[in-house]
This record gives C-alpha cells, structure tokens and sequence, in this order.
C-alpha cells in the first residue's frame, strides 16, 4: 500500500462526504417533509439529514446504550450462526468431496439446492423452532452452511489428481493424504467461501430479526426507524450494520490470508 | 450414455429423497411440522389454482385441503398462484439483472482499467458494497413512495455489487497482460476495448454472472417478503399486509411446495446462464 494510494482513498472519502454535506443542505427546506406512503401522509421526514441531526440522533442511540446493545445482540447471533453454519458445511463438503460414491447421490440436490433463497425458509423455521433465539440463529447457520458446503465441496473436487498420486506413490496413507494435501488445497476455496457466507450472514439477520422481534437488535431497530419513518436513525443503523460487515470481511480477509500461507511460500 | 447415466441418477436420488422425507413424515406424525407427502402434492395442485376451481371460493378449497391451514386460506381467498408469483418474481430478478449487470460490469471494468479510478473509488464502493440491499428498502420507499421501486433496486443494487468484483479482478489481473501487449502494439480506445478487455475479462464476468443470479432470486423474494403484496416472497409469508407479515401461522406445505419452486426456477435460470457463458467465452477453450 503506497502513500499515493493511502492519500487517495483518503481524497475520495473526504470528496464524498463532503458531496453528502452539500446534498443535505442544499436539500434543507427545498426536498418534500410530507410523504405520502400508498395508504396515508408522514411528516416532518428530513429525506436527508444534515451533520447536526445525524450527530444528535447518534449521540442519543449511543448515549442511551441502544446502539450498542443493538450491535452486541446482532452480532452475537452472526457469529453463533457462522460458526454453527460453517462447522456443518465444511464438514460435509469435506466428507462429499472426498466420497466420489456420496458425492453421485447427492450432486443432483446439491446442484438443485444452491439455488433455493435460504430467506425462504424464514416462516419454515418459525413453525419448526419457535419464535426465540434458535430460530435466527439457525436460519443465518443455514445460509452460511450451503455456501460453505459449495466451497469446501468444489475445494476438495478440484485438488489436482497429481498431488494426491504423488502422494500415495511417497506412501502417505489416506488420512495423512487428507491432512497434509487436500485439506491445505481446500483452504482457499473454503476461506472464500466463508468470506461470502459472512456478508450473506449479515443480510439474513436484518431480515430474520423481524421475527419476534425486541428492541436489542439491528433489525428491529432498522425496521422501526423505517416504520416511524426516522430518517437519522435509519441512517445510522444502515451505518452500522455496513460498518460491522465491514469488520467482519476485513476478519475474513485476514483469515484467508491466513489460512493460505502455503502458498506464498510454495512460490 | 453419460448423459442417461446422469439422469438415471438423478432419477433415483429424487425418488430416494421423496421416499426418505414420507417415511419420516410419517415416522413423526407431526402434520404441522412436517407435513406428509399428499398434502404437499395437494397445497401445490390448490396452488396452482385449481382449489379455486374446485371450491369455487378460499373457503370451500381451505376445507377441502387443509383443515387448519390459515396461510393457505389468506393466499386462495387473495387469488394467489403459484405460476403468477413465479412470473412476477421472476419478472423482477430479470429487471435487475438487465439494470444491475451493466451498471456492476461497467465500474468494475473502470475500476479493473484505470490504476486511477482505483485508487479514489475502492475505498467508495467497500464502504457502499457493505450495507445490506434488504436493510434500505424503507429508506428508498420515503425517495420513491410506496411503487415497484422499492423491490427493483434492492435487486439492481446487490446484482451490480455482486458484479463489480469479479469484472475487477478479470480486468485487472487477466485482460492487464494483455492490455499492456496491445497497448505496446498501438491498439487505443474502442479496439482496446471491445477487443482486448471485454473478452479477456469475460470468463470472469460470467462466473460474476451466475453469482450474481442466486443473489438476485435471494433479494427479490426477501425484498417481497417485506414489502409487497405478490411475487413468491408474498405467498411465502403467507399475504396479508405488511403489520400482519410474520405474524400468521405458517402452513410448511405451502411453504415447502415455494422453495421447491424457486430451486427449480434458480438452477433452470442458471443453467441458461451457463450455457450462454460457455458460448461467450469460447475463446478462452479455444
């Protein structure tokens, strides 16, 4: 990362936030603060809130422990779901990857199954797990489970066959072939997917907390703002959960980066 | 041969899962949880509208097929079908695939071409890139009032987003080789870029493509699932408007017969897509 590069990225931030200043007040006064919604008016909404209503609203979230307790309770659900989610999706990829015969029988719904919107098993889980915690989690482990699946699956599919040949041929038996060639060649394909399963995470609990949903949770309190409407506070909610994915791709990232060593120093 | 051997397989992986699922079905006795494999096939016949036929009204059809099914009753008394959902959900991933695909390609072209453009806009579009398209839904129906606009441009955006990374990366680290040797030999503007970029980033962009397929089914049943009176993520929830939404007892039948469908619509959509990509890059097999 160079200097021109670092003042760059700094320039562009600043020039758009600056844009966003100017926006807001150029629209103080001039931009509509009666909305009508399809079934009746809202009023006095600030479709673009200056710095000061922003800083206030912020400054109550943070103040009145909102905001953060809001984050800790989302967060805390994301993580569980990641975990959960990916153990049994790296798992089973594994176990498909390296059985060709598991992997004819369950390629078809594999293939058929990536496609299905695992929001759409929202109500599903509601029925199966209850209104409480299990079901958001669970529902945020399953969508990451099938990303993670795909990747480790197509991880240890495309270890090229020389390696593994090589290997058997210097005499190393199964296990020591799984734990010493595929599984370092799964890693990237598994890291990958674990960072797109961790955006995809972030997605599915603005929406799964809508179930039963309380006041300690990004996704009431984004819904909420949108339900009043509260345009500041929708703002920063928007800002905080982007701000927490975010953090979590940038954990992911250093994971991968982690996690594929090997390869810098086989190069 | 291969190709019959598949389908054998395919053939008897399915009936092996529908036989797995009535047997355990069956072993739970918990038609509420996990319905048995008759009412499925009857919620997907009422479904796609001949319990309406048949009853002649929400109510007839709700006695006929589900004895305690609130969701199905809300769906027939509000003419809901399974083929018409499909065709409106469908409608709007196709919008945001045609909208979405050529605003994502486009940046990461510039992005991927302009050492420049790079430097200022990355740390943008990061930023712009990490906010939910579900979470913003409310934000843009204030902007646009309560229209199709609010369940168009969650899927244009996460399309164009998803889109921008792959394009990046074909254009920056494939097609930069090749820029590099055709800018040596004189090549400029137009032929540099029709030429040289668009294909030598293409089989990128057409892994980018299917990507950004299974997040445009994922955003526009979300987005309808939170705000809109049709489409698959309305009949999911069970219709009804936007206070009740979740509130209703789900019916897993219909719910089930949903996801069945949208697999089905996503992999035949992505299996278009990989067939068109594998035409549009034949080059790179060459």
């Amino acid at each position: 990362m160079s200097w021109t590069r670092v003042r760059r990225a700094v320039i562009g931030l600043v020039a758009a936030s600056v844009l966003y200043v100017l926006a807001a007040e150029l629209g103080r006064g001039r931009l509509p603060d009666r909305i009508w919604l399809g079934a009746h008016y809202v009023e006095n909404v600030q479709l673009l809130p200056t710095w000061r209503s922003l800083l206030e609203e912020g400054t109550f979230l943070i103040q009145s422990n909102i905001l953060v307790e809001s984050v800790v309770v989302s967060t805390r659900r994301v993580v569980l779901g990641l975990l959960l989610g990916s153990i049994a999706g790296i798992l089973l990829g594994l176990l498909t990857g390296a059985a060709s015969r598991l992997e004819a029988l369950a390629d078809p719904w594999v293939t058929f199954f990536r496609f299905t919107p695992a929001l759409a098993l929202l109500p599903l889980y509601v029925v199966w797990f209850g209104y409480g915690e299990s079901s958001k989690v669970l529902l945020i482990a399953t969508n990451v489970a099938v990303i993670t699946f795909l990747g480790a699956h197509h991880g240890v599919r495309g270890v090229p066959r020389v390696y593994l040949d090589a290997a058997a041929a210097l005499g190393a038996d199964r296990w020591l072939q799984f734990r010493k060639v595929i599984l370092p060649a799964a890693f990237p394909s598994i890291l990958a997917s674990i960072r797109v399963a961790t955006g995809l995470a972030w997605v599915t609990i603005v929406v799964a907390e809508l179930i039963n949903a309380q006041m300690p949770s990004l996704g009431y309190l984004l819904a909420l703002a949108g339900a009043y409407p509260r345009v500041p506070n929708m703002l920063i909610g928007l800002a905080t959960v982007g701000a927490l994915v975010l953090v979590f791709d940038l954990l992911a990232l250093l994971l991968h980066a982690w996690g594929t060593r090997w390869m810098e120093r086989a190069a | 041969m291969v190709i019959a051997r598949r389908s054998l397989l395919w053939m008897v992986s399915l009936l092996a899962l529908i036989g797995v699922y009535t047997l355990a079905a069956r072993l739970v006795s918990r038609p509420d949880i996990l319905p048995p494999t008759e009412e499925i096939a009857t919620a997907f016949g009422a479904l796609l509208g001949r319990g309406v036929q048949l009853g002649g009204g929400g109510e007839h059809a709700h006695h006929q097929h589900h004895p305690d099914s609130q969701q199905m009753e809300t769906l027939l008394q509000e003419g809901v079908t399974l083929q018409a959902a499909l065709a409106v959900t469908t409608g709007r991933v196709l919008f945001g695939l045609a909208v979405g695909l050529p605003l994502g390609a486009l940046f990461g072209l510039l992005l991927g071409a302009s050492r420049r453009a790079d430097d200022y806009l990355h740390p943008i579009y990061i930023l712009v890139r990490s906010v939910p398209p579900l979470a913003f839904i409310t934000y843009i129906m204030l902007w646009l009032g309560h229209g199709e606009a609010h369940r168009l441009i969650p899927v244009v955006y996460a399309v164009a987003v998803t889109m921008v990374i792959p394009t990046y990366h074909g254009a920056r680290d494939v097609a930069g080789k090749y820029v590099e040797a055709a800018r040596a030999l004189g090549a400029r503007g137009r032929l540099l870029l029709l030429k040289i970029l668009l294909p030598a980033s293409g089989p990128a962009m057409v892994g980018g493509l299917r990507y950004s397929l299974a997040i445009a089914w994922m955003t526009a049943v979300g987005a309808e699932m939170l705000m809109a009176e049709n489409g698959m993520g309305n009949l999911l929830v069970g219709g009804g408007m936007w206070s009740s939404r979740l509130q209703t007892r789900s019916d897993p039948a219909v719910i089930i017969v949903g996801i069945l469908a949208l697999a089905a619509a996503g992999w035949a959509m992505d299996a278009c897509a990989k067939a068109l990509g594998a035409r549009l890059t034949r080059w790179a097999r060459a």
